[in-house]
């Protein structure tokens, strides 16, 4: 009786499974969907094969959504709006979206087939972002793990972006990684040299990106890329600025210094960054330059727990508690913070107890 | 046993270099419910659950997080810090499921015995018995991590 039952189970559950499959592949081989026309912000239309996932479809006409996992709809990251051709919402998008985000057609690109015509809407700032191809023109040595990588633009030959920003870097299949992936990073660069981008990158260990970075990427080497992303950016008032930063944190805030320079901004600024080591401190040269080429701006290193033999008399201790000890009017500053999502909401606790408004407290939290 | 498309699946996004670095699986050949079994029995004889471990490695995380970078002292024999990165894990395993790169190191003071595990480790071993393929880069040895913070 137990082994009919089993052979049953088993065969239904084959038979099951056959079809299933059967429908994968012969979606794949004959389900011919034509040409489909997807409408961006009413503003601009594709016309494309249909058959494909939406985000697949739009990174092959080089429009670029963020996205975390590749494509297989376990980040949640790449949301837009599909507001006709989408279909019922699927079981795999539910989990990312709440209710106002469903409720406003909110889906994950990476779930919508395109099977007909779509209406989209797209950011502005997403329809901005170009594919790069680079050259690694310099490597320097920050720290012992922090790099900075110089890449000039090949095609096409400029940038523009604003100070904060940040760009996808592609890793191609190397030793380490069977597939390509992309990893964001900040640009630290000099935005007047619109021919090249720098980016400061810290080596995480096991990552994908940065261990081809430290260990394959050599000068001369080409790279691809695509952004500018995100909205991190210097307001255009007068209140006094305070950058927070650590570790690769710098690279944004270093962007934002050279464009106060370049713009003639004469607002007070302080940057308090924060290592732990006084081996992990870097372009403290340029840092003091800044000091003097600047109209009002204070370069703060803060290390948490200095070497004996180093002889630190800075400020010592977390990064919070020297802005807590040594930040005047705190109520007049906007704050500009860039590290790692633990930094962050210290640093947040410390400003709003000091009386910075929550609405004048920018961060680019490393997620 | 014979594996489901499911598991096939999984293998094969486990096996690839699309989430981490070398995959999950690191160069062992074995299938993801070997590793899973293989690993519960091991810890089983230390006297753990998968659940218990994954609670104090969350614990610890938790308390070396307030160290914003430096190490913490988690007891008598312990100390932990942070280290984090820009971006996010994703829990290869079907379901929703991303992690901040948290990186969390520990050793104990008087060995010098050190660990190190991820967010989502501490998540794949608590929801999925997971500790990842031999010769992976985050493979956490059972013995080897309730050794330091059993």
């Amino acid at each position: 009786m137990l082994a009919a039952v089993l052979i049953a189970v088993v065969v239904v559950s084959s038979i099951g499974a056959g079809l299933a499959a059967l429908l994968v592949v012969a979606e794949h081989f004959f389900a011919n969907y034509g040409p489909c026309s997807i409408t961006i912000n009413d503003e601009r239309r594709l016309t494309v094969n249909g058959g494909g996932k939406l985000l697949s479809v739009l990174t092959a006409e080089k429009i670029f959504i963020p996205s975390a996992c590749g494509g297989r709809g376990t980040c949640g990251l790449c949301k837009l709006k599909v507001l006709e051709g989408a279909g019922p919402l699927l079981p795999t998008e539910e989990p990312y979206l709440d209710k106002d985000q469903r409720e406003s057609n909110v889906r994950l690109g990476c779930q919508v087939k395109v099977r007909n015509d779509l209406k989209i809407e797209i950011p502005q700032e997403l329809l901005a972002v170009r594919e790069y191809i680079c050259k690694c023109a310099e490597i320097i040595d920050l720290t012992h793990d922090m790099k900075q990588f110089r890449l000039e633009l090949v095609e096409p030959q400029t940038i523009d972006y604003v100070p904060g920003q940040y760009i996808q870097l592609l890793t191609p299949v190397y030793e380490k990684s069977s597939e390509e992936v992309y990893r964001a990073y900040s640009i630290s660069s000099d935005p007047a040299d619109k021919s090249a981008i720098e980016l400061i990158i810290r080596l995480v260990p096991g990552g994908i990106c940065t261990t081809y970075c430290f260990e394959y990427l050599k000068v001369g080497d080409q790279v691809k890329m695509n952004g500018p992303y995100g909205e991190f950016r210097l307001s255009e008032t007068d209140a006094p600025a305070v950058f927070i930063a650590g570790g690769s944190g710098m690279a944004p805030i270093k962007c934002m210094l050279h464009h106060m320079k370049n713009t003639g901004n004469k607002r007070k600024a302080t940057y308090y960054f924060g290592a732990n080591k006084v081996k992990e401190l870097c372009l403290g040269e340029l840092m003091r330059q800044f000091e003097s080429e600047l109209a009002d701006f204070r370069f703060i290193p803060v290390i948490a727990a200095p070497e004996q033999d180093q002889n630190w008399d800075g400020e010592k201790g977390p990064v919070t508690e020297a802005v807590q000890r040594t930040l005047d009017n705190a109520g007049q500053c906007e704050a500009y913070l860039c590290g790692s999502p633990g930094m962050i909401d210290a640093s947040l606790d410390v400003l709003k107890k000091l009386g910075v408004g929550e609405d004048k407290i920018f961060y680019d939290k490393f997620e | 046993m014979k594996e489901s498309p499911q598991d096939k699946k999984l293998d094969e996004i486990l096996r690839s270099s699309r989430l981490v670095a070398g995959g999950f699986m690191g160069c062992d050949t074995r299938s993801v419910s070997e590793i899973v079994d293989a690993d519960e029995v091991k810890l089983s004889k230390l006297g753990f659950t998968r659940k218990q471990v994954a609670e104090r490695m969350r614990q610890i995380t938790n308390i070396a997080k307030a160290g914003l970078g430096t190490w913490v002292r988690i007891d008598e024999s312990l100390e932990a810090k942070i280290d984090e990165a820009r971006g996010l894990l994703v829990c290869p395993w079907p379901h929703p499921g991303t992690f901040l790169k948290r990186i969390t190191s520990i050793r104990q003071t008087e060995t010098g015995a050190s660990i190190q595990w991820s967010d989502l480790n501490i998540h794949l071993i608590g929801e999925h018995g997971f500790f990842e393929g031999r010769g992976s880069n985050f493979r956490i040895e059972p013995a080897e991590l309730v050794a330091i913070i059993g």
